[in-house]
């Protein structure tokens, strides 16, 4: 909804959003430690998540949210493993490869992606966010 | 998003006690507020146009009596601005949350830490106007630019975005570092 239709330009960073994330996401269960980086101003804040909802041959998981004033967005999940990683992003920017709506799936987020269509409020492209990484957490644990 | 890999799954041993994920806030409730206010204030600040109060109320998703009070509230506060009477329709005042984030680098920083940050930045500054061969981030035309650089757009936009972030740092940082050697603390100075 809000930024871009001005075509290709970039924006700040939204400090006060990720502000808000950054609280929201501090008290929650899914998470042991929020960073917001650079310390004073953040440029995007890291979400890392509690290994309990990972087997142990996963040994990290991370979100990594950046919200620019003009309401394009980039959210990247990243998974370390004993062997190898995997990398999905969910991007709301200007490319010469996509929509302005796009994601990056894993298992290694290739550019070009797959246009998309996100939703157009901020709190419900995070809660899909949240649920699409759930969704792969429980299915760590099926047959 | 895909399911794992098979061979990264949990084993026979691990699923036997599988973590408790019915137990965790439901995603739609963690990324909302607790109360009304968070509703509205999440409203407008991801407003890139004005709305009008209905369109806020529906953002909120509350009534548009609610809608009405709480942004007359905010414009009181300066969270808001109005921009067009009949209909009224409200922006969010950027200015208001730059002298917020002011004040939070004051609470937060001495003069000698928000210097350090100040010298960063105007650092990082002078190597994007040496990169770029431009004097602001605004100069940049991006498409032309990624064409020009043989690189792509994402990569453009990214960089031109760090480049206004860093630009907005340096107001603030200079407008916290002010605000404190004129004595004007905890003044409201909102443009």
């Amino acid at each position: 909804m809000s930024g871009g239709r001005d075509g290709v330009s970039g924006a700040p960073i939204d400090f006060a959003r990720l502000n808000v994330v950054a609280e929201r996401f501090a008290t929650d269960d899914r998470s042991t430690e929020i960073d917001i980086q650079p310390e004073f101003a953040p440029d995007r804040i890291v979400c890392h998540y509690d290994s309990g909802f990972y087997p142990q041959r996963v040994q990290s998981a991370r979100l990594e949210i950046a919200w620019l004033e003009n309401g394009d967005f980039s959210i990247h999940y990243h998974e370390e493993h004993h062997e190898g990683e995997f990398d999905h992003r969910w991007d709301r920017h200007p490319s010469d490869h996509n929509t302005r709506d796009h994601v990056h799936p894993g298992p290694d987020a290739p550019t070009p992606g797959d246009d998309a269509s996100h939703p157009a409020e901020w709190r419900d492209v995070l809660s899909m966010v949240l649920g699409e990484v759930e969704a792969r957490q429980r299915a760590f644990w099926t047959e | 998003m895909d399911d794992p890999r098979t061979e990264l799954k949990a084993d026979t041993d691990e699923r036997r006690d599988p973590p408790e994920f019915d137990d965790l806030v439901p995603p739609e409730e963690l990324v909302a507020g607790d109360r009304t206010r968070d509703d509205f204030f999440d409203a407008v600040l991801g407003l890139g146009s004005p709305a009008t109060v209905g369109e806020i109320a529906d953002l909120a998703g509350h009534g548009v009596d609610a809608a009405r009070e709480y942004l007359e509230w905010f414009e009181r506060m300066g969270i808001v601005t109005q921009i067009t009477d009949s209909p009224a329709t409200y922006e969010r005042n950027q200015e208001y949350l730059n002298w917020r984030r002011v004040q939070q680098l004051r609470n937060q920083y001495d003069d000698e830490e928000l210097l350090a940050f100040l010298e960063d930045a105007v650092e990082r500054d002078e190597s994007f106007a040496e990169k770029f061969g431009v004097e602001s981030p605004d100069a940049v035309a991006i498409a032309a630019h990624a064409t020009d650089t043989d690189r792509s757009v994402e990569t453009v936009w990214r960089e031109v975005s760090a480049w206004k972030t860093t630009r907005r740092r340096i107001s603030l940082l200079e407008r916290a570092l002010q605000t404190d050697t004129d004595g004007t603390a905890g003044q409201r100075t909102v443009a």
